[in-house]
């Protein structure tokens, strides 16, 4: 996106930014689970974020395992 | 507890139920109005519903934003229809445009005794950016109006 492509309010454009960032944890969420039920293991999952492993559990291990993922072993 | 104590304590937990089922790890101010509109109170929803807002009413106007504020840059919001996530079973922190909205509400008043419901009603309307004053204006809600005739209210109560 160039500069004028921007929105032109200020605030349709700060707006975007916290909506954009909502999908994302959204997508992130839905994500995350769909790879830990294919039996993905936390390594993985971080690597395709691009964030550490003790980031990606922190983030999303207390909601699977209370949703029941059969999650692989944290450093398999 | 006071019955300001308990109304707060009630709204909060109300919240913390909205920000859950949002999937989201902070409570936010849109959860918190979320709240307020839900939690029966003879001064609170009264005022709302005058400005034509229940929580159905409130809950349209914020996804309503969501979807604006997306497609202001091109991104359609149903671009994924995206499976609800497994929700944090932890308890959600507060999140920084609830503490804003807290801190507003009881700093319009000197004594801590004096603080009634419509004093957190105050505090979200207060708000001058971000999700709520977009969602309200979509709902087409006089803000400063309405934000006024709180501040009657509770100068009425007095």
């Amino acid at each position: 996106m160039t500069e004028s492509d921007l929105p032109k309010d200020p605030a349709d454009a700060l707006a975007a930014v916290v909506a954009l960032r909502r999908l994302a944890d959204r997508l992130e969420n839905a994500a995350v689970e769909q790879a830990m039920r294919a039996g993905w293991g936390w390594p993985k999952v971080a690597e395709a974020l691009g964030i550490t492993r003790q980031a990606v559990y922190k983030k999303h291990a207390q909601r699977l395992i209370a949703a029941g993922v059969k999650l692989r072993r944290r450093e398999g | 507890m006071n019955s300001f104590d308990s109304y707060l304590h009630d709204v909060l937990m109300r919240a913390h139920q909205e920000a859950r089922d949002d999937g989201s790890p902070t409570i936010e101010v849109q959860h918190l109005l979320l709240a307020v509109a839900a939690e029966p109170e003879p001064t609170v929803r009264p005022l709302l519903a005058s400005a034509g807002l229940d929580q159905d009413a409130v809950r349209r106007a914020l996804e309503q934003e969501f979807v604006q504020s997306l497609s202001a840059v091109g991104v359609a919001s149903n671009a994924y229809d995206l499976p609800r996530p497994s929700r944090l079973p932890s308890k959600p922190a507060m999140g920084t445009s609830t503490k804003l909205a807290l801190d507003r509400g009881f700093s319009s008043v000197t004594r801590k005794k004096d603080l009634r419901p419509a004093h957190l009603l105050l505090g979200i309307l207060a708000a001058q950016a971000g999700i709520v004053p977009r969602a309200l204006a979509i709902a087409g809600v006089d803000q400063e109006d309405l934000a006024a005739r709180v501040h009657q209210a509770l100068t009425e109560q007095e």
